[in-house]
């Protein structure tokens, strides 16, 4: 253990704050030498240091003088390798350590006198399972790595066209080309949207707050916009919990509008989503095995307790919206139309996110505990982390968002790389994400591991990009999916050590998104076509005084076909030219019931990370006989069947079929199995038809190795 | 005591949580169900349910709970079930021929009167919250009872979406059926059979490999599911979803649309599905409901007569419950557009078979039809009749994944005389 807080310890050190190295100075060793240099690069305890003359000289940090290793400390950049590495080093030293546990645990066992045969194969069998899952899984073939890397940042398979490139690129260093070029890529915005959709329960097709005018597609337009420039994590956070205005004007509301009217329930979600902790049951009682009172709850909640969704700015504004009602009313009349759906667009402007004078938030009716009253009030105050001072502050919700997304606060950043660890390797550090206790050490799996990623996370000043790319740039992601499963005790007590990332399903929007790889060239080409935001604005920025009731007809038929979503297939009702193909989080979100992303278990966006990969019967008659698959043996636009037609031989139409849909060329055996379908026939478009259908519906298809 | 918890381990702390649940709150208070059943000779009798769900708000004056004289009845007649004093909407003869056999509750009342709360509140028992997601009564009963059919999902959703497997997950999932005369999508396969063998010869042999190395739960699972839907699709039982099996008199006498989902419910309770929820939409009459609102009530009393006919005849009555239920009533005021608009304050609903005891009208309200008199029965105690009829026990804690217990109904009160 001791070794283990060194380790951590020095790398801390060398992990310092942006890189600011551009000055030549003077560098002087333990032995008094001196040279004049600039620091240019930081790596396995090499300080790398160029001199005037370009010429560029490596140096151990510990001959450095005490001064200079604290300007290395100051000054080096992140070197992303060097982090990567790190962290296999800690996995595998606890990895090591687990195993020798479980032998003398064994040992233990074997030795036990008082345990009668049976139990004793139970347990020996239980720690025969623990330690094959202490044992590192091989590192992946290039074909493994094209295939996960492409499900997990750009959230699809590769094309065949880019799984070819790949494979034929003789660059060694053409795994960390891909891993930065994918998330750069558009495909990872579609993809990380997915998540953040999920998490923080974006839905898009419904109404916001239940005002049918408030369009979310802003607010999905925002977050996007968020991925897209990798904008940090707290910054982020910061701007959903203090935002303040329209939601076409400052779309960010969207995330306190998603709660409209259930303010207690938002901080639950605020409370889970941003600093792992489930405090919901305080709502109502004091937590039952956690240190949470029900007045901490209440006390929380005041924070948002000035929190008013109606607080038009401006009596005059509101007059001049009512004028433009009654004006459209009259004129409506005449025409002897209905000026109601005209006038509910107005109605929007009464929804500006603001503050309130008064703090709204009481204690309930039935309050039983003798630190307050029954309906009384309550002053906003944390119940842990630091103490925070309200004057600072111009609203208690600006003071309470500085607190959540501090540094200094003790969840928030372990809850954002928790989440983001489990989102690479299938598995939290602290399971489950939404309970990280109140002590971490003894909790977590790896308590080193995870103040390291959590220093490694401020490190990068919260980049999402940058923090996801160092994960996925480490061995200990790079290898097979693990071949068995941790049981759930053993997640529980913290005892999977990471020998690899789980095997999982794909996700529904994965599934989809494949398909749509499989059958259109450019699977992005369609993103950023529904853009909301833009025309949003222009709509509400109207001057309604302006203009007559004809006019304001067309901006609200304008204004309702913003954003809709693309013609989506339904099971139920087949649209005639077939499934759209554009990537999931381009459609309607949710997808509702009876698509083919509810059937594979796409969120209902109404809870956090609702999602799941669980079978169920009508997945697996979507694949076996659903007009998905028959899209990929039909599809006019790019058929894998005509490519592997195009082929010289049957062998290469074979390879190209499996490349398409496996990002693999088939293994001996594969192709025995394959040959039987596709010579049968002679190659017809059927024998490769079936061929398809077989991958499609292969578990390798389904699985992320 | 608390700050010693935080040193347990987060075993140590669930057992803890269970232990201390039952204090923590307040169940202490809850009746004792072993009493009231006890008493009781046809609760736990169900071993099926057949969950009508009249979407959108049916309209309580105009179907079960009219009031004849009273200005707020609008055009809506009566007629008479054979009992004194206790008559139905004119429109709905074919029930009130058979009131002997359904039960009518008169005085159901819930607090919103937006839709998506209103129906979550009606089918799960609770409130809806951005926290958690609460089942539909299936899954409750498939939690306490086990899974019933080998290879058919427990839950069926004929015509429509509801309430899902909440926190239980998705092996509680409801199958989807949009239309009962289109039956099972996707259950034909692609191509003829000796070209279907071959492909799947090809895919089992693909999958070989994978198999061998990955040994997970996951896969395993999803194989198991892959083998299950293909000896289903296979099998006999494929055919409870082909309407066309059955004579056209009786595909006729049940009625088009929503009554070919009554006939396809009660074939697959034949078939050995406990819980199928069959959608009847369209209630949100806001205007024109007497144009509107006659035929279909008309219709569905026709197809529920039918329904009841026929599981008597095929013996499933006594061991089929048939609920009828709605997120709310309609206002009493008959609005400037000559409809109803949403009155969560009373509304009516319907019980029959699996052990109820018919010919009965549970709870009263005023003379108007505005509010409850007596006995008002919350969506908790209307949970608690149905999971009653079922022998759900209502006092078992069960736990969602983020350790909270929950109680199928909530707490709520059956409503015994229907079981009397």
């Amino acid at each position: 253990m001791a070794r283990f807080a060194l380790s951590t310890l020095l790398l801390l050190v060398f992990l310092t704050s942006a890189l600011q190295a551009e000055d030549m100075r003077t560098w002087t060793d333990t032995q008094g030498r001196e040279v004049e240099a600039k620091l240019v690069g930081f790596q396995q305890e090499i300080v790398v240091l160029q001199m005037k003359n370009g010429q560029e000289v490596r140096f151990p940090v510990t001959k450095l003088s005490e001064k200079d290793r604290g300007y290395v400390r100051e000054n080096a950049p992140i070197d992303r390798r060097t982090a990567a590495r790190q962290i296999d080093q800690m996995v595998w030293e606890r990895l090591k350590e687990a195993n020798l546990e479980i032998k003398q645990e064994r040992a233990a066992v074997l030795a036990n006198k008082a345990l009668d045969s049976a139990e004793r194969n139970k347990q020996l069998a239980r720690l025969a399972h623990m330690e094959k899952m202490t044992h590192p899984t091989a590192p992946m073939t290039d074909e493994q790595f094209l295939r996960r890397i492409y499900l997990d940042i750009a959230g699809r398979i590769p094309t065949y066209e880019e799984a070819r490139d790949f494979l034929r690129n003789p660059n060694k260093n053409k795994r960390a080309v891909l891993i930065n070029q994918l998330i750069q890529s558009e495909a990872f915005v579609s993809h990380f949207f997915n998540y953040y959709s999920d998490l923080l329960r974006i839905r898009d097709g419904i109404s916001m707050g239940g005002f049918n005018n408030l369009k979310s597609g802003a607010y999905v337009d925002w977050v996007k916009d968020q991925v897209r420039n990798d904008r940090p994590w707290n910054e982020f956070v910061t701007e959903m919990l203090q935002a303040r205005g329209y939601l076409w004007e400052n779309p960010a509301t969207g995330y306190l509008l998603t709660d409209y009217g259930m303010e207690l329930c938002n901080l639950s979600n605020t409370f889970t989503t941003f600093l792992g902790t489930e405090i919901t049951c305080a709502q109502c009682h004091d937590h039952p095995f956690e240190d949470v009172y029900q007045m901490d709850f209440y006390r929380m909640a005041a924070f948002f307790g000035n929190l008013d969704f109606k607080k038009t700015p401006g009596k005059e504004k509101m007059a001049s919206i009512n004028a433009a009602k009654k004006k459209f009313s009259q004129q409506a009349k005449k025409a002897e139309k209905n000026a109601n759906d005209v006038n509910s667009l107005l109605d929007a402007y009464a929804m500006y996110i603001g503050d309130g004078a008064e703090n709204q938030i009481r204690l309930p009716f039935d309050y039983q505990y003798d630190d307050g009253e029954p309906n009384g009030k309550v002053s906003p105050a944390a119940y842990f982390g630091d103490i925070i001072d309200l004057e600072k502050y111009g609203t208690p919700r600006e003071a309470f968002a500085d607190w959540a997304t501090s540094e200094k606060n003790p969840r928030f950043t372990v809850n954002v790389v928790n989440r983001l660890w489990k989102h690479v390797f299938g598995i939290a550090q602290i399971e489950p994400v939404y309970n990280i206790p109140g002590h971490l050490d003894g909790q977590a799996q790896n308590y080193e591991l995870l103040k390291f990623l959590e220093s490694l996370m401020k490190e990068v000043d919260y980049s999402v990009k940058d923090f996801l790319t160092i994960l996925y740039s480490t061995q200990t992601y790079q290898r097979e999916a693990c071949h068995a499963s941790p049981t759930l005790d053993m997640i529980d007590k913290g005892e999977f050590h990471f020998p690899a990332p789980v095997l999982r399903r794909m996700s529904a929007e994965q599934l989809w998104d494949s398909f749509v790889a499989m059958s259109v060239a450019k699977p992005e080409a369609s993103s950023r076509q529904r853009r909301v935001l833009e025309p949003y604005k222009e709509i509400m920025a109207t001057d309604w005084s302006k203009i007559d009731f004809a006019q304001a007809e067309r901006l609200r038929g304008r204004f309702n076909n913003l954003g809709n979503p693309a013609v989506m297939m339904t099971e139920s009702g087949k649209k005639a030219q077939g499934p759209v193909m554009i990537r999931a989080s381009e459609m309607r979100l949710p997808n509702g019931v009876g698509s083919f992303l509810y059937a594979f278990g796409q969120s209902d966006k109404k809870f956090i990370e609702n999602s799941n990969t669980d079978g169920t019967i009508p997945q697996v008659m979507l694949l076996l006989n659903g007009s998905m698959t028959n899209q990929i043996l039909t599809a006019k636009s790019r058929s894998v069947v005509q490519a592997a037609q195009a082929e010289d031989s049957h062998d290469e139409g074979i390879d190209v079929v499996f490349l398409s849909i496996l990002s693999r060329r088939p293994a001996p055996q594969d192709r025995d199995y394959a040959e039987s379908l596709v010579r049968g026939g002679q190659g017809s478009a059927a024998d490769y038809s079936d061929l398809i259908w077989a991958l499609l519906n292969s578990h390798e298809f389904m699985f992320i190795q | 005591m608390k700050k010693e918890l935080l040193s347990l381990d987060p075993l140590s702390r669930r057992h803890f949580a269970e232990k201390t649940a039952a204090a923590a709150f307040g169940l202490s208070l809850m009746p004792s169900m072993d009493e009231a059943m006890a008493a009781t000779t046809t609760a736990g009798k169900a071993k099926h349910v057949i969950y009508i769900y009249m979407g959108g708000g049916m309209t309580h004056l105009d179907t079960f709970d009219p009031k004849p004289g009273a200005e707020t009845q609008g055009q809506t007649g009566t007629v008479s079930t054979g009992v004194a004093g206790i008559e139905l909407s004119e429109y709905m003869p074919d029930l009130a021929k058979r009131f002997k056999d359904i039960a009518v509750v008169r005085s159901l009342t819930q607090k919103t009167g937006a839709h998506g709360g209103a129906s979550y509140w009606m089918q799960t028992g609770y409130q809806e919250t951005p926290a958690i997601r609460h089942p539909n009564m299936g899954g409750w009963a498939q939690k306490a009872l086990g899974k019933m059919h080998p290879q058919l999902p427990d839950t069926i959703y004929v015509g429509g979406g509801g309430p899902g497997s909440g926190f239980l997950g998705a092996s509680y999932a409801p199958l989807p059926i949009g239309d009962p005369s289109k039956g099972l999508p996707n259950s034909k396969a692609p191509v003829k059979k000796p070209r279907m063998d071959e492909r799947l010869a090809a895919l089992e042999g693909f999958n070989q490999s994978f198999l061998d190395k990955y040994q997970t739960e996951d896969v395993q699972a999803y194989s198991q599911f892959y083998d299950n839907t293909l000896d289903f699709l296979k099998g006999k039982d494929l055919d409870v979803f082909d309407l066309s099996k059955e004579k056209k008199e009786k595909r006729d006498a049940y009625g088009n649309g929503f009554g070919q989902g009554l006939l396809l419910a009660k074939r697959l309770v034949k078939t050995g599905v406990r819980f199928v929820r069959v959608t009847n939409g369209g209630w949100d009459m806001h205007g024109d409901l007497w144009n509107r609102g006659p035929g279909k009530i008309n219709g569905f009393s026709k197809g529920i007569a039918t329904l009841i006919d026929d599981l008597k005849a095929e013996g499933l009555f006594d061991e089929t419950l048939i609920v009828l239920t709605t997120e709310f009533g309609r206002t009493p005021k008959i609005n400037a557009r000559g409809g109803r608009d949403h009155h969560p304050r009373c509304f009516s609903a319907m019980l029959a078979g699996g052990g109820i005891q018919g010919g009965q009208v549970y709870g009263e309200t005023d003379d108007k039809a505005i509010s409850v008199k007596e006995d008002p029965v919350t969506p908790q105690d209307f949970s608690a009749t149905i999971a009653t009829a079922l022998g759900l026990p209502l006092e078992k804690r069960i736990f969602a994944p983020n350790g909270r217990p929950f109680f199928v109904a909530n707490g709520g009160e059956p409503i015994m005389p229907f079981f009397s």
